[in-house]
Formats: structure tokens, C-alpha cells, sequence
């Protein structure tokens, strides 16, 4: 048992012969923003599925909260997969309390007071009424992470939550997420850019499927030895770096 | 039943409601096969006598079809595995999807049997109530096949032909055309795996002969079993991928 938020064991996962995830170790404090960068097929996705418990290890364990991530803490986890997965004939407003009643939320006025309150979080308030099928992606991904947050879940994992959104949008998001790490929350976010890794309080560098690099953004410019080092810089660092391993062994 | 089976199968209610166009093919689609089937057969006597096995058909085509295709879509959207994270279990997933659905497979078996008794004049013996509810029966076996076979399926195009694989052969087995004795004897043994094969039996049994659902009792096991295996069936495709 562990009082960190998420630890991650000699995890292990394999497509059929192809390793996704290879014997990777990492411990998210509580109360953290973790970010999960690497370009793609680096095992984002994947370690964000094993850490929600969609998928089995093939080796190691991933604890949430101290226990396996199974349906009996499932209410302590919010997930926002890539796809936005939601129900486009049914209205912004009709999503969110759909998964808020299967989070439990089961006094429907209290319930509806969260769904209004989500709602005008991610600025869509004018649009509850509206389908699904009706708005743009944008507003999607923010009806998206409104279903990942309406039961208030103490552990949110983000799988690229500004993929598609415009720069005042992504702003917001990061205002917002900003105001849940203070408030306590752990979010655990995977991205590709550097622009979403800059907000993140700690980060990973992923490739193939192994941590090559993890702490806070200053701590990775800094080992790189060049102090005016941009997270690009360091992020190719450690790749080069690991890349020579490789070829060593 | 648990609050989570009903808020999915509110939901899935909600969705179906909410799509204008999905509904009126629902209730379209029936009428038009139920009139296409009734008046190619102009003879009353054979009318009557195919009006019952086709009605178990088109009960089965359609339930395995809009189920078969509303769940494949929550799973390529990727709306199920938002709820795989959630406290809910499988089965109250399946048994959800499978109470909502079946509401419109039932509209869709009134409107067919309304209309072939008051439309196209075909008689019946036995209790009316006692009909519906063996045709409620077969409408679940349906819902409960269409969750599990859409677990095969990666996209639309592969569902529909699941109906020339799952359904077609069982329309040939099942009685419609020829008695299941007077087929050959591998075909007569796998009919008796089919549960077309008892639907149709089933309910000729109740609209011609006009007995009652304690004399088929053993069609309404069988059925009964085929639902509960497949949806047991269905809830561990929903398992943790490993």
C-alpha cells in the first residue's frame, strides 16, 4: 500500500507480441497536476486505460488511492477519453446528468444543481438545450470533461484534453485545471505539445512505452545543463539520450 | 432491479426518443414488410397459416437489428468504456440496454400484430394477452442476441451482415417454409439450436391451435434459457481487455 495518489509497478502491456508498456514505475503525489508527454504510440493512452482499470496488465500492478482501480472505487475516478464519447442525440445538459446519475449522484435536486454548475463551468450554459450532434468539437470536449467532473471525483485522468480546442479555450481549461489541483484534485493529463506540458506541475517523458525522464518542467530543463533550455529542448534530450541506451544495449 | 439498469435504460429511451427520424423507421418499417408479406400471399387459408412464423421472424430481425446497431455505436464511440470506469456493472449495462430497447421492439410487435389482424383480416385462436406475452418473450431473445453479436462487429457495415450470417439461416430452419420434421436430418438438428426454431413453434401453437402458454411450456423455457445466455454471454464481452 502506498499513500501516493496513483503507483505504478513494473507495469507491463502488450498488443499481441508488440510491448506497449515496458516495466514502467512512477508515483503521482495526490493533489498534483501529473503530465504524460510523448509523441504518438508512446503508451499514453494505453497507461491512462491501465490506470483506469480498462485494461489488464500483462505484468506489474497500478494502485489508485491505494487499491487496484476496481468498480468499488470507481466514484473516486473522473476519465475524459480522446474520443469526446458522448450521446449526440441527447442535449449537453441530458450527457452530463446521465453520467451523473451513474456516478450516484441520486438526489436529482442536488444532482441538477452539479449538472448546472459543470455546465456553466465549461461556459456552455447557452447551449444545455442543444444536441450533441449540433456544436462544434470544441464544445464537445467541453461537455466531454464535464461528464469526467460532475461527481466531483478526487483522481481525473484527461486523455489529450486540448486536442482540438482553440487558444482561448485551452486557456480556460488550464485556468481550470489549475483551480482543481488547488482545490485538492490530482489529474493525471497526457498530451502531445509542450504548450500543455508547461502547466503541469510534474511531468514524464514517455517513449515506447518507458519513462525516460520524470519531475518537475524546471528540473527537466535544468538536467539538460543548458539553462536557457525550453521543455522542447529537454524533452529531445532524454530522448536522444535513451536512444543511445538502446543502441548500446 | 438496481437504479443503474434503469438510469441506462432511461437513457437509452431518451436517445431513441430524441432521434425523430429513427423513431418513424420504427415505426414504419414493420408496417411496410407486414403489408408486402400479407398481400403477396393472396390465399386467406395460407395467409393465416404464415401470418404466425412470420410475425416471429420480423420480431427477431428487428429486435437483433436496432439493438445489434445500438450497441456497436456505444461501443465505437466510445460512450461504453466511459461507462466501464464508472461504479456500474456490466450486466446492469446489458440488462439496461436490454429493458430500453425492448420497449420499441415491443412497439414494433404491436404495430406488426395489430395491423395483420385488424389490416389484413388474418385470424387467431387463443388469448390475445397470451400472445403478447410469448411474443414479449421472443422480442427479449432478440435484444439479448443483437447486445452479444454487436460485440463481433467493429463497425455498422459489419453488423448488417450478421443478418445474413445470425438470421437468414434461421428463417430457412425455423418452420416458416417447411416443417422442421421435413428437413433433412443435419438441418433438423441444427434447427433444434435455434431460437427461431421455438419462437415459430411456439406461437403457431398459440395463434392456431389455440393453446396456452402452460401447453408451450417448453418453447418458453428454451427461449428463456437462450435470453439468459445471451445476455450473460454479452455482459463478459463488456470484460477488462487484457
Amino acid at each position: 500500500m502506498t499513500d501516493a495518489a496513483i503507483a505504478v509497478n513494473n507495469l507491463a502491456f502488450k498488443y499481441g507480441a508488440l510491448k506497449v508498456i515496458d516495466d514502467m514505475t512512477m508515483e503521482i503525489e495526490s493533489g498534483t497536476s501529473y503530465g504524460l508527454l510523448g509523441p504518438n504510440g508512446a503508451g499514453k493512452t494505453t497507461l491512462i486505460r491501465l490506470m483506469v482499470g480498462l485494461l489488464k496488465p500483462a505484468g506489474g500492478n497500478v494502485l489508485c488511492l491505494g487499491k487496484p482501480p476496481t468498480r468499488s472505487m470507481a466514484k473516486n475516478i473522473g476519465y475524459m477519453p480522446q474520443l469526446p464519447a458522448l450521446y449526440s442525440e441527447l442535449s449537453v445538459e441530458q450527457n452530463i446528468d446521465f453520467f451523473g446519475r451513474i456516478y450516484g449522484l441520486k438526489d436529482s435536486k442536488k444532482r441538477w444543481e452539479r449538472v448546472n454548475e459543470v455546465i456553466k463551468v465549461v461556459d456552455l450554459w447557452e447551449k444545455r438545450k442543444t444536441q450533441i450532434v449540433n456544436l462544434s468539437g470544441g464544445m464537445k470536449q467541453r461537455v466531454s470533461l464535464a461528464c469526467a467532473i460532475v461527481h466531483q471525483p478526487s483522481l481525473i485522468f484527461l486523455d489529450e484534453p486540448t486536442v482540438g480546442l482553440d487558444p482561448e479555450l485551452r486557456v480556460h481549461f488550464w485556468d481550470y485545471f489549475t483551480d482543481l489541483t488547488k482545490a485538492g484534485h490530482t489529474l493525471i493529463i497526457s498530451s502531445h505539445t509542450f504548450d500543455d506540458a508547461a502547466h503541469c506541475q510534474r511531468l514524464a517523458f514517455l517513449r515506447l512505452g518507458r519513462v525516460v525522464a520524470q519531475g518537475t518542467p524546471a528540473e527537466l530543463r535544468a538536467a539538460t545543463g543548458n539553462k536557457e533550455a525550453s521543455l522542447e529542448d529537454a524533452f529531445l534530450y532524454f530522448i536522444k539520450h535513451d536512444e543511445v541506451k538502446e543502441n548500446v544495449q | 432491479m438496481s437504479s443503474s439498469t434503469l438510469n441506462v435504460a432511461r437513457r437509452v429511451i431518451l436517445q431513441v426518443v430524441r432521434d425523430r427520424r429513427t423513431i418513424a423507421l420504427i415505426i414504419v418499417a414493420p408496417l411496410v414488410i407486414a403489408t408486402v408479406a400479407g398481400f403477396s400471399i393472396p390465399d386467406k387459408m395460407m395467409l393465416d397459416n404464415a401470418a404466425p412464423a412470420i410475425l416471429a421472424t420480423l420480431i427477431i430481425f428487428f429486435g437483433f437489428l436496432i439493438t445489434g446497431i445500438s450497441f456497436l455505436r456505444e461501443r465505437t464511440q466510445g460512450t461504453l468504456e466511459r461507462m466501464l470506469v464508472s461504479p456500474i456493472s456490466r450486466m446492469d449495462i446489458v440488462a439496461g440496454y436490454l429493458l430500453g430497447l425492448l420497449l420499441f421492439a415491443l412497439l414494433q410487435t404491436l404495430i406488426m400484430f395489430f395491423y395483420m389482424v385488424y389490416v389484413l383480416s388474418i385470424n387467431y385462436q387463443g388469448d390475445l394477452w397470451q400472445i403478447l406475452v410469448f411474443q414479449m418473450l421472443i422480442g427479449i431473445v432478440a435484444v439479448c442476441m443483437g447486445t452479444f453479436f454487436s460485440a463481433f462487429a467493429r463497425n455498422e457495415f459489419q453488423m448488417i451482415q450478421f443478418i445474413p450470417l445470425i438470421i437468414v439461416p434461421q428463417i430457412f430452419l425455423s418452420g416458416l417454409f417447411i416443417q422442421t420434421s421435413q428437413l433433412p436430418y443435419v438441418l433438423e438438428w441444427i434447427s433444434k439450436f435455434l431460437p427461431l426454431t421455438y419462437g415459430v413453434e411456439g406461437i403457431k401453437a398459440l395463434m392456431q391451435q389455440g393453446q396456452s402458454l402452460l401447453d408451450i411450456g417448453k418453447d418458453i423455457g428454451i427461449l428463456a434459457a437462450f435470453a439468459a445466455g445471451f445476455l450473460v454471454l454479452a455482459s463478459l464481452t463488456l470484460r477488462q481487455k487484457s
